[in-house]
This record gives structure tokens, C-alpha cells and sequence, in this order.
């Protein structure tokens, strides 16, 4: 055991003092998931969205004698929500209305210009007759003609997007309370959407809860497939394996060493990862679950033993980080990490569900409580990574070679 | 039973493919002795100790090792083995120490660090980073990595290649003292004086084959009573190198490099100066020595050691 166990402080203590491996095991991953956190961690967060919305209501004065106005609803509802929160949050977005008095028709031309630049999201504009027409559809059964107001927007801007989708359910609600109050709308047949977010009961998900497990597999997963076969090929290459070889150390002793010694710097990653998450970007994930620890042990040990798998099959160092380039890049991009798995042609389907990243993912992101899994049932999860164990370990016990081939 | 030997080994054969790299050799080697094996590039004598440091199988023949028969190394002899490679590289980022502690993990019988530090001459560089030695504290260390285990048998594959005069000197040095403590000691080399300072025994290989075996001086004796004189020319005609094998036995030309065998030394040196004036061939670093193992290797494959 005490070879063993030299052989991972050695292994620990060189890649600590490796300046190469140590930005790939520690400093790369902790830059992106703070470049991820910085980037997209603004975007869904309701607090740090902000947009102006124009509303021209050219209705005013017509309005202004009938029982009920369409437009001061609009105009009431839209303000509510442009106004400071009691929280003291800021608002979703700021309204902006023409001065009293002012040119309508000036105005607009004026804010469809602030469209383009993309200073406004929409520009919502309520024409003439507006309430009238409403009116008319309320007190006249036969009246199917409706009003209509007139929304600009930007196919270019992310906001103008949100905008749109804010001022059409407003008005959708209104017409829809309209109808109800008048008895025109039955509501046995409408149909009620009841948002039920699963997973997150009292909070909602932050981004770095989202992202910070999948940066930690891809850490031990970068480390495994690229940082193991590294290790060993190029020390083959350098003929250290040679001395060990000498000696009465077996290849399997000396794999058990090198594999604790990995362990051990999936450790140090993950609890810098983790430090990082929480204390710099406030993340509120805990891995304390046994099934997150379990996982987590799991994805470390797969990809160490792909690791491996290249080590025993590559001739070189340099072929063995093409070997790794190659396996990296289906198990990457079809592990669902970038785009969507849906609608892949069957022969990638096929390598989507041979993908231990994937499970491995899913099934981290599941137990500390950011994600459900929907690709396979939950044994699939330790099925697939063991299989891939299995095959990767008989492989580089029966090919692993110690000395460059003659 | 007690033998007088470390090792024996009998009819030891190894292929790669076609090529026959150790062709049947047998020697072997006495205890507390330093044997040599001594040959030219692609000898076999890599092969021969790759097999007797048990990186490689052979295809056939028998080692005895400690007493025990066995067809290849075990890893119980390894145990009782030290191997300076001749290519053999370590973690750079490792400590002299570090270095050492592991290797002496891998045995159950251990030295102390501080007592191989001090016997290879590191305990000042024991806090240095691999990376920083020069080529022959290096060395000293992969000696220090060899000896970790207090072997009885140690290989010294080609100790001195590419080290400097006084890092070569100190590393005679070390095997010298091995080999007063009684170790038992295998070494190659491509370097005849080396040899001849350092060994008990020699089996000089060539072709996979050991083509003559015995001490140093039972080895140059068998080129009998010969005397040889050397001396430099800047340049010599064929007509001149016919006078002067009419007055001289076996002369050979090697470049500028002309030397002669003879038995009657004062009368062949009579005789060379004689021509020197008659040809008008002057001499440079005219010298007489005894024959080395050069000449013997010469002698029997007609090439040098360095060919």
C-alpha cells in the first residue's frame, strides 16, 4: 500500500507544481465558470433585465365621457409595473408617454427612430376609437369587429421580444376580464395555465446553481480524458514508466497509485470549484446529498478510466491527445451541455445514449435539485458510466504497455 | 545449495521478427564482481540487459538468479535488484528526495533516504527540483534510485554516456565502492578504458553473440606477446605503406592513425625510423603500448568498438 500511495502524493504534488496542468485543473475551470456566472448569469434574472416601453394613446380625449375606458386600463396596468417595487427592486422596464398636449403622430415618428437605435423595446400605440370599439364589442352581442391597437417592435432585440410578450398578455387579460364581466366569455371553456416550477419550491434557480455541476464534470471530464492519458503517455514517452518498470511495482499498483492521486486532484478541484460558486457568485447548491457525492465519484472515476483507455491503445503522447481530441468532441456536443438532443439524426441518437456525460450530468444536476432527468430511468445512470468503466479498465490491463513499442 | 555465482545464464535467445538480436549467449556472472559487457552499437547487449532487468522476455534459454531457475525476471528477484537504464527519465517536477522515497516504496527492503542521498553525494541538492540538476547529479540520482533497496545484484547500463571527465570519474568511483561492499555488479559499456578500469570479468558481444569472454588480461593475452607502436602521419602514399610492411609485421592504417604489431620492439623501432628517413615521413605522437580490448575486438571482427 505504500507504493501506492507514493505514487499518488507524487502524481498530486507534480501537478501542483506543473504550471501546464495546473491552469487546465484548476485555473481554466474556474475561469470559465466565472466567466459563464458573469455573462449569463444576468440574463433571467428579473431584477437585472431593464427596457422602455412607449405607449401613445391617441384615445384620450375621445374617451373620456364613456363608463369604461380600455386604454386607462392599459395605461393604469403598464404604469403599475413600471413603477419601483416595494422590495425596492427595480422596475421590469420604464413607460414613456408623449407630453400632454404634444403631436401624436410627431411623437411616434420621433420613438420609432429610438426602435431602430434600440433604445425601445415597443412602441405600443392606441388609436382613435379605441374605447369606443371596446365598448361597441361589450354592449352590442352582434358586434364581432373588436379594437385594435398597434404594437412596433424589433426583430433584432432580445427586449423587444420580452416587451411584446409582456404588453400582449396584458392585453389578452383585459379583453379576457372584459369578456367575463359582460358574460360573453365562458369560462368552463377557457383554458388556465398554472406555472408549477419543479425542483426549486421557495427560490427560484440561479444560473451558477445551474452551471456550476455541469463546470465540475467538465472539469473531471477535461481532466480525465486529456489529463490521464497526458500524464502517462508522456511520461512513457519520457521513459519514467521505464524505471518504475525495473522495479518490483506491477502496472496495476502503479494505475491504483496514479488513479488515487487523480482522485485526489478531483477533489482539490471540485472543492475550489464549489468555494468558488458559492462564496464569489452566491450559489446555493449543496452536494452534500449521498447521491451527489456517490455521482460525483462516478464521473471521476469514468473519465479517468477513458483516461486510461487512450493511454493503453495510444503509441505516442501526441497520438493519444488526437485519440482524446476525437472522443472529446461527440461526448461533448451531444451530451446536451450546448444545444438541445431533440430531433438528432437515429446514428447520433445512438451515441447520445451511449454518452455517459450526459447521464452523469443529468443525474448531478438531479440530485442537488437544479434539473429532472429526461433521457433515461435512474439505474441508466450508474448502467452506462459502469459499462464504460468496465470496458476502459479490461482494455488498459490487457494493452497498457510500459516502454515504447520496438 | 550455495553457488559462487549471482547469475547464470544459459543459451539466452531473443527475436525481433527476423532479426535475431541475442543469438543462444551464455556467461556468468561471479559475486561481489563487477562483469562487463562490452560491444558495439547493435551487439545486443541492450537486449541482453533489457532481458536481465526483466523489461523484456526472452524467446528462450534459462536465467538463474539468487540460486532460483527462472525463464524470465520475477518480480521477487526485483526485489533484490537495482537498475541504473540507460534511458530513463523521472518527474521532473520531483524532489531529489521525493525521488527517492518513491522508489524505495516499491521494495519491502528500504535504505534510509538520508544514507542514499549521502552515498550518491545529494544531500545538499535533496530539496531540488528534478529540472535543476545538471547531467551528473542526475545520474547520481538514478544511481540513488537504484540503490534504494540494498541490492545484491545491480546493472549499470552505459553509467558514463554523455557525463563530463570528473562526473565519470565519480561515478568509477561509485561502482568501485559497490563493488568493495560486495555488491555484485552487471555493466555496459561502449567505453574500452572504462571497462578495463572497472571490470573483473568481460564478454565482449557482437552480432548477438558473445564472440570471446574472460578477464582484461586473459582477453588482450590472446593477441599473444605483440607489442604495438602508434603514431600519427599527415598523410601516406601506398608505395610507403608497402616499405613499410616489408619491415614491419601487421600494419594497419586507420585515416591518419598507422600502427604496428611486433614481438622485438627494439628492432622494429630501428627499422621504422629507418624508414621515416629513407620515405620522408615524419611522425606524430609516436607511441608504444600493450594491446586493449579495442584490439582484440578489432582482431576478431576486423571493425572498432565504435563502428
Amino acid at each position: 500500500m505504500k507504493d501506492v500511495l507514493a505514487l499518488a502524493k507524487s502524481h498530486v504534488v507534480t501537478a501542483l507544481r506543473e504550471r501546464v496542468t495546473l491552469f487546465w485543473f484548476l485555473v481554466f475551470p474556474a475561469f470559465l465558470l466565472t466567466i459563464l456566472t458573469l455573462i449569463f448569469g444576468q440574463v433571467g434574472q428579473e431584477e437585472n433585465v431593464h427596457f422602455s416601453i412607449t405607449l401613445i394613446n391617441h384615445d384620450h380625449a375621445e374617451s373620456s365621457n364613456l363608463p369604461f375606458s380600455a386604454t386607462r386600463v392599459i395605461e393604469e396596468t403598464l404604469g403599475s409595473l413600471s413603477e419601483a417595487r416595494e422590495s425596492g427592486a427595480q422596475p421590469l422596464f420604464t413607460l414613456i408617454q408623449p407630453a400632454p398636449g404634444s403631436d401624436g403622430d410627431a411623437f411616434l415618428e420621433q420613438e420609432l427612430v429610438q426602435i431602430r437605435r434600440g433604445n425601445r423595446a415597443a412602441v405600443l400605440v392606441l388609436p382613435g376609437g379605441f374605447d369606443e370599439a371596446v365598448l361597441s364589442g361589450i354592449l352590442d352581442e352582434t358586434d364581432r369587429s373588436g379594437a385594435t391597437a398597434k404594437l412596433y417592435m424589433s426583430h433584432t432585440s432580445v427586449a423587444s421580444e420580452t416587451a411584446s410578450s409582456i404588453i400582449e398578455q396584458i392585453l389578452a387579460e383585459i379583453d379576457r376580464t372584459i369578456l367575463i364581466q359582460t358574460g360573453r366569455f365562458d369560462e368552463t371553456q377557457a383554458v388556465a395555465v398554472v406555472t408549477d416550477w419543479i425542483g426549486q419550491e421557495e427560490e427560484e434557480t440561479r444560473y451558477v446553481d445551474f452551471v456550476l455541476p455541469g463546470i465540475i464534470l467538465m472539469g473531471f471530464f477535461t481532466n480525465g480524458l486529456f489529463g490521464v492519458p497526458g500524464t502517462i503517455l508522456f511520461n512513457r514517452d519520457r521513459k519514467v514508466l521505464r524505471r518504475y518498470w525495473v522495479t518490483p511495482l506491477s502496472v496495476g499498483r502503479y494505475l491504483a497509485g496514479f488513479g488515487l492521486g487523480h482522485l485526489s486532484l478531483c477533489v482539490v478541484q471540485f472543492a475550489l470549484l464549489f468555494a468558488l460558486g458559492k462564496y464569489a457568485f452566491g450559489a446555493t447548491i449543496q452536494f452534500t446529498h449521498p447521491l451527489s457525492i456517490i455521482i460525483l465519484v462516478l464521473a471521476a472515476i469514468t473519465f479517468m478510466a477513458f483516461g486510461f483507455f487512450i493511454a493503453a491503445l495510444a503509441k505516442s503522447a501526441n497520438a493519444g491527445m488526437a485519440v482524446a481530441n476525437i472522443l472529446n468532441m461527440p461526448m461533448m456536443f451531444l451530451s446536451g451541455m450546448f444545444f438541445p438532443l431533440v430531433g438528432l439524426p437515429i446514428f447520433m441518437m445512438v451515441i447520445v445514449y451511449a454518452n455517459p456525460v450526459i447521464y452523469l450530468l443529468e443525474a448531478l444536476r438531479q440530485s442537488v435539485g437544479v434539473q429532472t432527468s429526461t433521457l433515461m430511468p435512474f439505474p441508466w445512470t450508474f448502467i452506462v458510466p459502469l459499462f464504460w468503466i468496465a470496458l476502459c479498465s479490461l482494455v488498459t490491463i490487457r494493452r497498457l504497455r510500459w516502454d515504447v513499442a520496438r | 545449495m550455495t553457488h559462487d555465482f549471482i547469475m547464470k545464464v544459459s543459451h539466452l535467445t531473443k527475436h525481433y521478427g527476423e532479426i535475431i538480436a541475442v543469438d543462444d549467449i551464455s556467461f556468468v556472472v561471479p559475486k561481489a564482481t563487477v562483469f562487463t559487457v562490452l560491444g558495439p552499437n547493435g551487439a545486443g547487449k541492450t537486449t541482453t540487459m533489457e532481458i536481465l532487468e526483466g523489461i523484456r522476455e526472452p524467446d528462450g534459454g534459462e536465467i538463474v538468479l539468487f540460486g532460483q531457475p527462472m525463464k524470465r525476471i520475477t518480480r521477487a528477484a526485483k526485489q533484490r535488484m537495482g537498475v541504473l537504464l540507460q534511458e530513463g527519465g523521472f518527474e521532473p517536477h520531483l524532489k531529489v528526495r521525493e525521488i527517492i522515497q518513491l522508489f524505495a516504496s516499491f521494495f519491502e527492503n528500504r535504505v534510509s533516504v538520508d544514507a542514499i542521498l549521502e552515498q550518491v553525494a545529494l544531500t545538499e541538492k535533496a530539496g531540488a527540483q528534478v529540472r535543476t540538476l545538471s547531467g551528473g547529479q542526475r545520474q547520481r540520482m538514478a544511481v540513488g534510485a537504484a540503490l534504494v533497496n540494498d541490492p545484491d545484484l545491480i546493472f549499470f547500463d552505459e553509467p558514463t554516456t554523455g557525463l563530463d571527465p570528473q562526473a565519470r570519474r565519480n561515478m568509477w568511483d561509485i561502482v568501485s565502492r559497490l563493488k568493495a561492499e560486495g555488491k555484485s555488479i552487471v555493466l555496459t559499456t561502449h567505453y574500452m578504458e572504462e571497462a578495463e578500469a572497472l571490470s573483473d570479468s568481460i564478454c565482449i558481444m557482437d552480432h548477438g553473440k558473445i564472440i570471446a569472454q574472460g578477464t582484461v588480461r586473459e582477453l588482450t593475452g590472446q593477441l599473444g606477446e605483440e607489442t604495438l607502436i602508434e603514431f600519427r602521419v599527415d598523410g601516406i602514399l601506398e608505395n610507403q605503406l608497402s616499405a613499410l610492411s616489408a619491415c614491419c609485421d601487421n600494419v594497419r592504417q586507420d585515416g591518419g592513425l598507422v600502427t604496428l604489431e611486433t614481438k622485438d620492439l627494439p628492432s622494429t623501432m630501428s627499422e621504422l625510423l629507418q624508414w621515416s628517413e629513407t620515405q620522408g615521413v615524419p611522425f606524430q605522437d609516436l607511441r608504444v603500448r600493450q594491446p586493449n580490448l579495442e584490439d582484440v575486438f578489432l582482431t576478431m571482427t576486423g571493425r572498432t568498438l565504435r563502428e
